[in-house]
């Protein structure tokens, strides 16, 4: 690093990363292995604490109870489990896609920003998910539109209030320099403050696939589809059914999961940039 | 080209650059107005901040004129409005009092025109943007085409050394190094005016000495002009042809010093008994400021 920066013989850019290819798969086995090996282990606990304490099934099934489930049930409760992605997913872009229009328009007229963004705090602040059986009322209760609906808005205020955030709280230094290339409002927005904005809206991506996921399915314990994740989990549990509620839990878990790491992989292509990546990528 | 630059790449890369950027000489559109109005005229300027905290009298009563093609630095004890006096020029901050022209208009529509290349304490890089795209960026906004902004980009990279970290991001550079970056930033689109704030403040000895070359050499071939920030004696009076020595609270101008020293400045400038007695002028200058 003395001589980079000395400029007399810089670094090749590829020795500067710690990262190198064959250190890559041991950092990451060694980063993953402890939470593989604690969940192993949380599980025949698990198992073992049922078996040794007799505990009653309805009370807490057997990881192999629930592993049984998957092998009778999987095509139904994938199927299921798939119908609320859909929901969860549908409802997302919707609300994500209008959380970021506002914002953007919010930036042309900043007197709207400053009128909105008071109630836009508040509503976040509200627990939006009680509108299900209205929406249920509106949209009929077994129209996905009812259950997106209620995504859409419950995704929507983090989305536009962060964005709002990104847009407007600029390092000043960097409006000094684009003021003094004379650069137009126009440009400003186009170059500075929506990069400075996507991480941001990624937080809020994040934040809002799994605010989704909880939406969808419990405004589906409100009554909906019978093809719905939220509907089969309370059906089975008011049958007593509490291996099959427990596994329609874990895919729903996992969808949610997955949701998540897809946002995560789509913001490390669009913002590669960003701290909270390169915080990971070196460790 | 003098002794210092024996290092053969570095030869070898000024005179690419050269050969890379020839329209960067031949534009005339950025130089100065071929008028005899001053570069930079500052009358009766007063600054006060006003905050819930306090009132704070940054500068008063500044006069100050900066001829066309002329290096002047600013020197003085920490907080007596370098930098704001530096942003006044730029048009980034309003004077509470007083008049600044600037290319015989307003800062303001110097601004306009394109006439500032600014270099800020802080780097103040575009840390989603990488290096050559923090470089070219002037270029963007100013709509030159892309093989254009590429061209000259790559010209400024390796003015300042640093075409090999083209594609790397901010963070992945030294503090030094970013701050070369915005040096080549401020440099690409030829503006006639350089604002330049402790630019070499984060560098080494051995860089810091061979910027102020570059600066030098720079400043020598296109005549821009230049108001130079800088807390360092020996780099004001290296570089300038005038030194303003600023007293605070509130700022003004304690004195101006002329450095008559001979032009181009070499290494052999740095051992003269000249640039001595120079160096002692503006340091008794500055402590007279001081114990007052
Ligand atoms: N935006 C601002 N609001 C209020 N006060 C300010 C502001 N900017 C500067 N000042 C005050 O103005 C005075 C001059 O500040 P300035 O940054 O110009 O000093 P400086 O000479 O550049 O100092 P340094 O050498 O440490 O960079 C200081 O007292 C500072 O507190
Ligand atoms: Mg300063």
């Amino acid at each position: 690093m003395i001589a980079a920066t000395q400029g007399n013989a810089p670094i090749p850019p590829d020795e500067l990363s710690p990262g190198h290819r064959r250190g890559w798969v041991r950092t990451r086995v060694r980063r993953y292995l402890p939470a593989a090996l604690l969940f192993l282990s949380g599980l025949v606990l698990w198992e073992l604490i049922v078996r040794v304490f007799h505990i009653k099934r309805f009370l807490l099934p057997r990881p192999t109870e629930i592993i049984g489930v998957f092998g009778r049930e999987f095509g139904t409760v994938t199927a299921a489990g798939w119908f609320t992605m859909r929901e969860a997913m549908g409802g997302f872009v919707l609300g994500a896609v209008a959380g970021v229009a506002i914002a953007l328009l919010t930036s042309r007229w900043t007197l709207v920003r400053d009128g909105l963004m008071p109630f836009a705090i508040a509503v976040n602040a509200t627990p939006i998910i009680a509108l299900a059986p209205i929406m249920n009322n509106w949209f009929g209760i077994t129209n996905p539109m009812a259950k997106m609906s209620i995504v859409a808005v419950i995704v929507f205020f983090p989305v536009m209030i962060n964005m709002v955030r990104g847009l407007s709280e600029v390092s000043p230094g960097n409006l000094d320099l684009m003021g003094s290339y004379g650069a137009s409002p126009r440009q400003i927005l186009r170059r500075v403050r929506i990069p400075n904005s996507l991480p941001y809206v990624f937080g809020a991506f994040k934040v809002g696939t799994t605010l989704s996921v909880i939406a969808a399915i419990v405004s589906e314990y409100f009554g909906g589809s019978r093809d719905a994740l939220g509907v089969y989990i309370s059906q089975q549990a008011a049958l007593f059914h509490f291996a099959e509620a427990w596994a329609a839990i874990l895919v729903a878990s996992f969808s949610g999961i997955v949701f998540y790491l897809a946002i995560v992989a789509i913001e490390s292509l669009v913002i590669p940039w960003h701290a909270s990546i390169r915080a990971v990528a070196d460790t | 080209m003098d002794g210092r630059y024996s290092h053969p790449s570095f030869v070898a890369r000024l005179a690419s650059a050269h050969v890379v950027a020839p329209r960067r000489v031949v534009r005339s559109d950025n130089l100065p107005p071929m008028t005899d109005s001053p570069a930079v005229a500052i009358s009766g300027i007063s600054k006060v901040f006003e905050s819930s905290s306090g009132r704070v009298d940054a500068l008063r009563d500044i006069e100050l004129h900066v001829t066309q093609g002329e290096f002047v630095s600013l020197i003085g004890p920490s907080g007596c409005g370098k930098s704001t006096l530096l942003r006044l020029i730029g048009d980034l901050l309003e004077p509470s009092a007083g008049r600044i022209e600037v290319n015989g208009t307003t800062a303001h529509q110097a601004r306009l025109n394109r006439d500032y290349g600014m270099v800020f304490q802080q780097a103040t890089l575009f840390e989603w943007r990488s290096v050559i795209e923090n470089v070219e960026l002037p270029l963007e906004v100013m709509g030159r085409d892309k093989a254009e902004r590429t061209e000259t980009a790559m010209a400024m990279l390796d003015l300042v050394q640093l075409t090999e970290f083209a594609e790397l991001y901010p963070y992945q550079l030294s503090g030094g190094m970013q701050q070369r970056v915005a040096i080549a930033r401020a440099l690409s689109f030829e503006p006639s005016i350089l604002l330049m704030d402790e630019p070499f403040g984060a560098l080494d000895e051995m860089t810091r000495e061979r910027m102020q070359a570059e600066v030098l050499r720079i400043w020598a071939k296109t005549g821009k002009t230049v108001v130079f920030v800088t807390h360092s004696i020996p780099e004001a009076v290296f570089l300038s042809t005038r030194v303003v020595v600023m007293s605070p609270r509130p700022g003004r101008i304690a004195g101006i010093v002329d450095i008559d020293l001979d032009q181009p400045r070499t290494d052999d400038t740095r051992e003269a008994t000249r640039f001595y007695e120079k160096m002692t002028e503006v340091r008794e200058a500055l402590r007279g400021v001081q114990a007052g």
